[in-house]
């Protein structure tokens, strides 16, 4: 057997989750070993391990099948709940951020435009409401716990609090140098301060096609790259930490309760957010000076906050929903 | 313990009824434990050999998963890295009771043949 197949066996299995590999890992190791040497080529083979190693990971989020700890696969869903709440502060806000800055300008001139506007700045400001609920209650449970279980929730504390403190400084000194704050006069303020639109756009610089076209992106200012360079580390940091944090403590049944029922209601608020993000797409004008324009980045942040959004709702409904085992008959 | 779905309807177990897509590898691996504790591998060519279909290691591996998590397979403490699995008591019953239920079709079902298409 040479070395070769067996590396190429162990690449293979770290497609499937952690769990999964310390459970399962070292046998099946074997099996592709021999598998490999019998058949070195297959695309069953391969299609058949790219679908299972989904699967899994799935089941290890909490997103459904069969998860290794069913005990333990309610808090799987709320941390990927916590996940997925954390990362609609990133795509949304960005989308939002066009459009706020846009009609610092002037406002759109037609009414899909104006009622997406409306619909996706209800649909964040829920949002924002609700995680701010949510993050109370494991916050405070964080804290009282740190003294008991300081050696699990150090990090993720240092994580969440790192990513902010990043967050905020950098959002605070780019959203000043935004062209819009600098003395510049708005022809229409829009629906939204045009403080809150500064700060939206600089907490999500990063979101943006322009990774695509570095001849376009080296004309940026060093800072500005190097902010957006900074920026989604800070904001992994923030999600890791939060993540963990949600997997770590100890939640009693009726927090967990209570955040169940947050997640259900983030997921209805996303959808409200989605469906105006689509309305904004398929009305499709670019409006008044090209300002509601909608770019491929556009396309892609719409399909991936749907899928945001059918991961929301999944891991909201199976918070306290673990597989039960099997009766004995 | 013939546990049926829907009494008289759904001759599945209801251990098999609950494997959805993964019944048949399930079946194909309770029979050929049915024999002896197999690892993995043993497994893949057992059941090439007796069924002429060879189950691909990745729902290999989620049968057996779903086979133990139910309590009807378990793992053979071993020293090799190619652990084997046997079949528990409750998983020899639930496999007798769902091949007499296979079978009471495929018997139905060549009866049935038979008055209308002749024996084979």
């Amino acid at each position: 057997m040479s070395e070769g197949t067996r590396h190429r066996a162990a690449r293979l299995l770290l497609w499937y989750p952690r769990e999964w590999r310390a459970r399962y890992g070292e046998e099946f190791v074997e099996l592709l070993v021999a598998e490999l040497e019998e058949r070195p080529r297959s695309l069953r083979r391969s299609l058949d391990l790219a679908r299972s190693g989904l699967t899994a990971r799935v089941a290890a989020a909490g997103l459904g099948g069969q998860p290794l700890d069913i005990e333990g696969s309610g808090r799987r869903s709320l941390a990927t709940l916590a996940s997925a709440l954390s990362i609609f502060s990133v795509v949304p806000v960005a989308l939002w951020a066009q459009l706020t800055i846009g009609w610092q300008w002037a406002p759109p001139t037609t009414r899909a435009t104006s009622l997406a506007m409306v619909l996706m700045s209800l649909g964040i400001l829920a949002v924002g409401a609700l995680c701010l609920l949510a993050i109370a209650p494991v916050a405070w449970l964080a804290v009282r716990s740190i003294t008991t279980r300081w050696r699990h929730l150090l990090g993720p504390i240092g994580l969440v609090l790192g990513g902010l403190a990043v967050l905020v400084v950098g959002t605070h000194h780019f959203a000043n140098g935004w062209p819009g704050t600098r003395g510049h006069p708005w022809a229409d303020q829009g629906m939204v301060p045009g403080g809150v639109a500064a700060y939206a756009w600089a907490s999500t610089l990063f979101v943006t096609s322009y990774w695509l076209h570095p001849t376009a992106l080296a004309q940026f200012p060093g800072g500005e790259v190097a902010w957006m360079l900074v920026s989604p580390v800070a904001v992994a940091a923030l999600i890791v930490g939060a993540t963990r944090i949600v997997r770590r403590v100890d939640l009693s049944p009726r927090v967990v309760r209570f955040e169940r029922r947050l997640g259900l209601l983030a997921a209805v608020t996303t959808t409200i957010f989605l469906t105006g993000a689509a309305l904004w797409v398929v009305d499709g004008g670019p409006g008044p000076r090209n300002l509601f324009h909608i770019g491929s980045i556009d396309v892609v942040e719409l399909a991936a906050l749907a899928l945001l959004v059918l991961v929301t709702g999944r891991a909201a409904g199976r918070v306290t929903a673990g597989n039960p085992p099997v009766a004995p008959a | 313990m013939a546990v049926t779905k829907r009494e008289g309807r759904d001759p599945r177990p209801e251990q098999f009824s609950g494997f959805g897509r993964y019944a048949g590898p399930a079946t194909l691996i309770l029979s050929s434990l049915a024999e002896g504790p197999k690892h993995g591998y043993a497994l893949t060519k057992d059941i090439e050999r007796f069924a002429d279909v060879r189950l691909a290691p990745g729902t290999m591996y989620e049968a057996l998963s779903r086979l133990e998590s139910q309590g009807l397979i378990e793992a053979v403490e071993s020293d090799d890295r190619r652990r084997p699995y046997r079949l528990t008591a409750m998983g020899a019953e639930a496999l007798r009771s769902h091949l007499a239920a296979q079978r009471k079709i495929a018997d139905l079902g060549l009866q049935r043949l038979a008055g209308t298409w002749g024996a084979a």
